[in-house]
């Protein structure tokens, strides 16, 4: 079988130094300044207030009863139940007892929520801002350029993924262009940041590890959900529970399971 | 083998502790006193790791036992300069070392408004509200310990902690329905932590054999002990402490079968039938000596027993064995 | 009232030679499996210099006859491919049989060698002890180093010392 004849295409070497160089500093470089970007941001997590955080751990304390019921002897599950179902029902664990039955206010409006909402979209603009820059700079500077062949052979699919921007049919799909190179630094600069700000930026895991428990049941008790609605379905669910007690013939249990 | 510093230091024994603390200049000199966290040193230095801050504190805590302040002062500044003062966990190291150099009870006083004085600016500090309490209790403030410690436990009932301490407080004043349901509160946070299976059974069976129990609480708590005695070991094989309580109910459940009355089965909680419990019995015995034979022989598998919880389960098998032949006799 | 008789012999502490027996099959076991594994790798690596042998051979031979068919020429010797394969098994083998047992996967299994063996059951290869090892993961129920009473520890502490202090 006769070979292609590899194509060869005569390249400038100031080509690396100009641009697959710069392109790749300036995104390591981006990378960091985001990295450190965010941490500044980075609004403390919110303190709860007493209110909120009873109205929050009563509820889970709930469903803590209800999932592990079988723990208890059915004369203590019974007495747990019936204190919850009367507590939930009257709303005595709600953080404003007098708005009970009221529509959930809106979360635009409430700005304890309106902080987490600014939060997050402060994150998406430290993404999205810096490539969109980084995009158009490569856009407006080096777009055409084939920079550089990759080392190994690759399939005609390839073709518009690394030749993004190079308009020729023919070329072999191992030629780079610099748009592609700057697709790949995106999606494999990863391993160099953590290599760099520590693995999954450890300052930040860090300092949640030393606050102990971060109660990060967000979207349990995410804005817009009306606690008492909550706290009426859990009772339900605790008054229809089918209990059943570990206790119950567990001498049988070990004498049959245990052999000496 | 000597202790990890990686563990809380608080259940060890004093010499345990006297090893850890004399780690102190070695471990202080060889830990980097801070972490700089700019990128280009991060190339050159370990990067960090949880494992240091964490020994940093057990160090703390060892060091304040065996009255090393200089090394405790030194672990807490460290600490202090990666986490700032505002940290709960750092503030409560803080208190503790305050608790620890106070020398009498006016400077405790003192402590105790600082925590107070916290705890007004943010209810919800957590750490602070614990140390608060272990400071009053330490006073001999109990019932004033009690009701802080009901009320924090309102705001957090998934606090799995400090439902245990407070079942330990009211174990300690004599209030057991109390201790009792505190327990179980635990249990419902850790469904299968054998080792809280065994203390509820432990605080049962003092429950029952308190001079106020008697008639049907006797045996409900009998009944309840035995069975809590016995998801321990099933949930643990080989569970010394569960085999021991098992032992002591069944025991003393045999020796009172006779007046044992018959329950009216309303709550799933009665007596097993006396074969039942004479089974458990021996099948507690064969354990325990099976656990005492190999454990003294260090056998490969066996050493992790505490020494002087075999001594004790010892000792029971033997009076156990003398009143038998007795009564044989 | 029957009490089942208690081993009180078997109470009494026993000769150390129980604990050396004990350890002995892990030291022989090793062992084993060490050798069979580097009989496995002397297999292979006869296996590979056979086949270079050969095919060395067989390019030396079809650069001076071109005469020679050369679909005989391409494929290797039965023995050779079967000597591989029997090397890789026994490789696998040896490898297997010096494998750690397996850490238990049941709740109560894996509670009881907590409690039974200790740190001494969580040891890696190297004797190191594994840096996710806790003990039992609840103890911090019991002694709560949140509420740590420190005055109390370092007054039985200070006892200790007075009374019988380190040897």
């Amino acid at each position: 079988m006769a070979q292609v004849p590899v194509q060869t295409i005569h390249r400038d070497p100031q080509l690396f130094y100009w641009i697959l160089f710069p392109i790749t500093a300036v995104m390591i470089l981006t990378g960091v300044l985001r990295h450190y970007a965010t941490v500044l941001m980075a609004s403390a997590a919110k303190k709860l207030d007493q209110k909120t955080m009873r109205e929050q751990r009563s509820l889970l304390h709930g469903i803590n009863v209800r999932g592990n019921s079988h723990a208890l002897s059915k004369r203590s599950f019974t007495a747990r139940r019936d204190a919850l179902i009367t507590a939930y029902e009257s709303g005595a664990y709600l953080k404003d007892p007098e708005r009970r039955g009221q529509a959930p206010p809106n979360p635009m409006s409430d700005p304890s929520s309106m902080e987490g909402m600014m939060g997050m979209m402060k994150n998406q603009m430290a993404m999205i801002i810096p490539n969109t820059l980084i995009m158009s700079w490569i856009n407006a500077f080096f777009s055409g350029y084939v920079i550089m062949k990759l080392p190994f052979p690759l399939t005609i699919k390839f073709k518009s993924m690394l030749q993004a921007g190079v308009a020729t049919k023919d070329m072999d799909p191992r030629w780079m262009s610099s748009i592609s190179w700057y697709f790949l630094c995106i999606f494999g600069l990863q391993p160099v940041f953590n290599f760099l700000l520590g693995s999954d930026n450890a300052a930040s895991q860090m300092a949640q590890q030393m606050g102990g428990m971060a109660p990060n049941a967000g979207q349990m008790f995410g804005p817009g959900v009306d606690p008492d609605k909550q706290f009426l379905a859990e009772a339900e669910n605790l008054a229809v529970i089918e209990h059943y007690s570990v206790l119950d013939g567990v001498e049988q249990r070990l004498l049959e399971g245990i052999k000496v | 083998m000597a202790p990890s510093l990686l563990h809380p230091p608080s259940q060890l024994s004093p010499a345990a502790a006297l090893q850890l603390s004399q780690q102190a200049p070695a471990v202080l000199q060889n830990s980097p006193s801070t972490v700089s966290k700019s990128p280009f040193s991060a190339l050159f230095s370990a990067s960090e790791t949880p494992e240091l801050w964490i020994k940093y504190e057990n160090l703390l805590l060892s060091c304040l036992r065996t009255g090393d302040e200089l090394a405790a002062k030194q672990c807490l500044e460290r600490l202090v300069a990666r986490f700032g003062d505002g940290n709960e966990r750092i503030m409560a190291f803080k208190g503790l070392v305050k608790e620890a150099d106070a020398q009498h009870n006016g400077e405790l006083e003192t402590v105790l408004k600082e925590y107070e004085q916290i705890l007004r600016d943010n209810d919800t500090n957590i750490p602070i509200t614990k140390r608060r309490i272990a400071l009053l209790r330490s006073m001999g403030r109990v019932p004033d310990a009690v009701s802080a410690l009901v009320q924090l436990l309102d705001f957090s009932p998934t606090d799995a902690e400090a439902w245990s301490e407070l079942a330990d407080l009211y174990l300690s004043q004599g209030m057991y329905p109390q201790a009792i349901y505190a327990m179980e509160e635990v249990l419902i946070l850790a469904p299968n932590a054998w080792s809280v299976h065994a203390r509820l059974g432990e605080i049962l069976l003092m429950a029952a054999t308190a001079p106020g129990a008697a008639g049907a609480s006797y045996q409900k708590y009998m009944a309840e002990a035995l069975k809590r005695f016995s998801r321990s070991i099933e949930l643990c094989d080989d569970y010394l402490r569960g085999y021991y309580g098992l032992k002591l109910v069944t025991t003393k459940l045999l020796k009172e079968s006779a007046k044992l009355a018959k329950q009216a089965e309303e709550d799933g909680l009665v007596l097993p039938d006396t074969n039942t419990i004479e089974r458990l019995n021996e099948l507690a015995t064969a354990k325990l000596s099976e656990i005492i034979r190999h454990s003294t022989a260090q056998d490969r598998g066996w050493r992790g027993y505490d020494q002087g919880e075999v001594a004790v389960a010892r000792e029971l098998l033997s009076e156990d064995s003398s009143a038998a032949s007795r009564i044989e006799r | 009232m029957t009490s089942p008789p208690v081993q009180l012999q078997a109470i009494t502490p026993s000769l150390p030679t129980r604990r050396d027996k004990a350890v002995a099959p892990f030291r022989i076991m090793t062992w084993i499996s060490k050798t069979i594994t580097l009989l496995g790798a002397v297999l292979l690596g006869h296996a590979c210099y056979s086949a270079q042998e050969h095919s060395a051979l067989q390019s030396f031979k079809a650069a001076t006859t071109t005469l020679t068919s050369t679909s005989a020429v391409a494929s290797l010797p039965i023995d050779i491919a079967i000597e591989t394969v029997v090397a890789t098994l026994v490789i696998l083998l040896g490898l297997v049989l010096g494998t750690r047992p397996l850490r238990p996967i049941q709740w109560n299994v894996w509670a009881g060698k907590i409690e039974r063996e200790g740190e001494e059951g969580f040891l890696d290869s190297e004797g190191e002890m594994n840096r996710d090892f806790v003990g039992n993961p609840f103890s911090f129920l019991e002694t709560r180093p949140g509420f740590v009473d420190i005055r109390k520890q370092r007054k039985e502490f200070a006892g200790w010392i007075k009374n019988s202090g380190p040897q």
